[in-house]
């Protein structure tokens, strides 16, 4: 009788459980706007400084292949490759936290550190 | 003719059109203005303690045990230390202000807890950078109207490639994400609230909206046990409170200028001083109308300028080991030491020590007959 309503209630609560993974995001979204450290084109990653004030820190980030990656010239935003990405440049990042860290969702080249930002 | 010569002193009582004392607020601040300026020196007063948040490493326990001689807001004897990695071979990123191990700023006090847990007394230099710097404490009064000055106007100055041929070849500082930056002994931060929710976790280790983490003892996680406070450990209203206060201090109001000092006055112009050391900025539209559409007596360009190699230490964001931000000059006269990091002890001895940029004017000065020495630097003192 215990198993059965064990059971019973399990019936009931699945179908939400499984809603729940379907409209609950992946992973937390975070964004940030910051100057290219360093990329790494063949481990691809990414460490992008940003801070507040004198108090600067470092973002670091896997950027999966299917990762779209834009430069803001041009109305759309021209697709660009990782390895166009070089330190200095100034970009916008959306990311999620992972357990093996974070991971970008979208890249977008948006200036330079040198040159500003339009 | 005469009446209304009376009923202007009669509306100018003493409190009301006296010049501005120094630590006085913005004149023609609304009540609710007024109010939190009060309300946010009162948070820029405070000593924090370990219980509260202070550390576990600080510069300081209060914005107010800096900058405090001889009223809150102003100048300090305390000397920070700031460190880097400054390599011209790595384009796009030679500078690293060391962000994966805490930052540029190295704090020179820890809490009793962390002493406990370490065993340190300071925050240990990296041995990476390549040099550490002292950096003094500056005075703060009328920073909130050099905030309110357009970027345009800043950028009107610059002149990087030195086109004109004077020998002054201001260029612009940028934060990370590209913004034109203004505040900091190298140009490196954009806006004075930046700096002011910067400051708390950097100076005093106190976490807040803006900068919700505590910092890294050299990058590396505090030890358990050793910040008893949760984070944040000031709120919202606080930050704001704090930034009215830095904001809406007023900036010295010159002393009238003797015959002499007028004179000195052209002469700074006419050795070249005024090239960086621009007489006056005029701020743009503001929320605030006591900081909108205002010339400000700043003497600075808020630009970069190559001031010799003798001068030189870090790098900062753009600026290269010997570019510093022209520094501001209003309430010259109540500083006890000067340039970046107190190493002049008068403005005469601080004239002497510029280079690069900053050497024509300073040869220029040196051979001036000895009353116009005189002349500029009582003009110095009317700042």
């Amino acid at each position: 009788m215990r198993r059965v309503t064990l059971l019973s209630l399990g019936s009931l609560l699945i179908p939400f459980a499984v809603a729940a993974q379907q409209v609950a995001p992946t992973a937390p979204h975070d964004s940030v706007r910051g100057a290219i450290r360093a990329v790494d084109t063949s481990a691809r990653t990414l460490e992008v400084t940003a801070g507040v004030g004198f108090a600067i820190r470092v973002v670091r980030l896997q950027v999966p292949p299917a990762v779209p990656i834009t430069d803001r010239k041009g109305t759309q935003g021209a697709p660009i490759n990782l390895a166009e990405l070089k330190p200095g440049d100034v970009i916008r990042v959306s990311f999620g936290s992972r357990p093996t860290g974070f991971v970008a969702y979208t890249i977008e080249r948006i200036g330079s550190m040198e040159a500003g930002v339009p | 003719m005469r009446r209304p010569w009376i009923a202007l002193v009669a509306m100018c009582s003493a409190a009301s059109c006296r010049p501005p004392q120094l630590g006085d607020p913005l004149r023609g601040l609304s009540a609710a203005e007024r109010a939190e300026f009060d309300t946010g020196l009162a948070i820029f007063d405070s000593t924090f303690t370990p219980q509260v948040g202070l550390g576990p490493l600080f510069n300081a326990s209060g914005c107010g045990e800096c900058h405090e001689d001889p009223v809150t807001g102003a100048n300090g004897d305390e000397v920070e230390h700031h460190a880097a990695v400054f390599d011209p071979e790595r384009t796009g990123a030679m500078c690293d202000l060391l962000a994966d191990q805490g930052g540029p700023v190295f704090q020179d006090s820890v809490t009793p807890a962390l002493h406990a847990a370490l065993g340190i007394d300071r925050e240990p230099r990296p041995p990476v950078a390549t040099v550490v710097a002292e950096r003094s404490t500056p005075d703060i009064f009328g920073f909130g109207l050099l905030d309110a000055v357009p970027d345009s106007v800043i950028l009107s100055y610059a002149d990087p490639n030195d086109t004109n041929h004077d020998g002054i070849s201001g260029r612009p500082n940028r934060f990370f994400d590209g913004r034109l930056g203004r505040f900091g002994r190298k140009a490196l931060v954009p806006a004075l609230r930046e700096f002011n929710d910067g400051a708390f976790q950097i100076e005093i280790g106190i976490t807040n909206p803006s900068v919700p983490e505590e910092g890294t003892v050299g990058g590396d996680s505090l030890p358990a046990g050793t910040d008893p406070a949760s984070e944040p450990e000031i709120g919202a209203r606080a930050l704001v409170l704090t930034d009215a206060y830095v904001r809406l201090l007023a900036p010295p109001a010159p002393l009238k200028q003797s015959g002499e000092a007028r004179r000195g006055s052209d002469i700074f112009a006419r050795v070249g001083c005024t090239g960086c050391h621009v007489p006056t900025l005029r701020t743009g539209d503001n929320p605030i109308p006591a900081l909108s559409h205002k010339e400000v007596a700043a003497y600075t360009d808020l630009l970069l300028h190559d001031m010799g190699p003798d001068l030189a230490d870090i790098c900062f964001g753009l600026a290269t080991p010997s570019e510093f931000r022209t520094e501001p000059l209003m309430g010259l006269r109540h500083a006890t030491q000067f340039l970046h990091d107190g190493r002049a002890k008068t403005p005469e001895q601080a004239v002497e020590l510029h280079g690069g940029e900053g050497a024509r004017a300073r040869d220029l000065f040196k051979t001036l007959p000895a009353a116009d020495r005189a002349a500029l630097l009582a003009f110095l003192k009317t700042l």
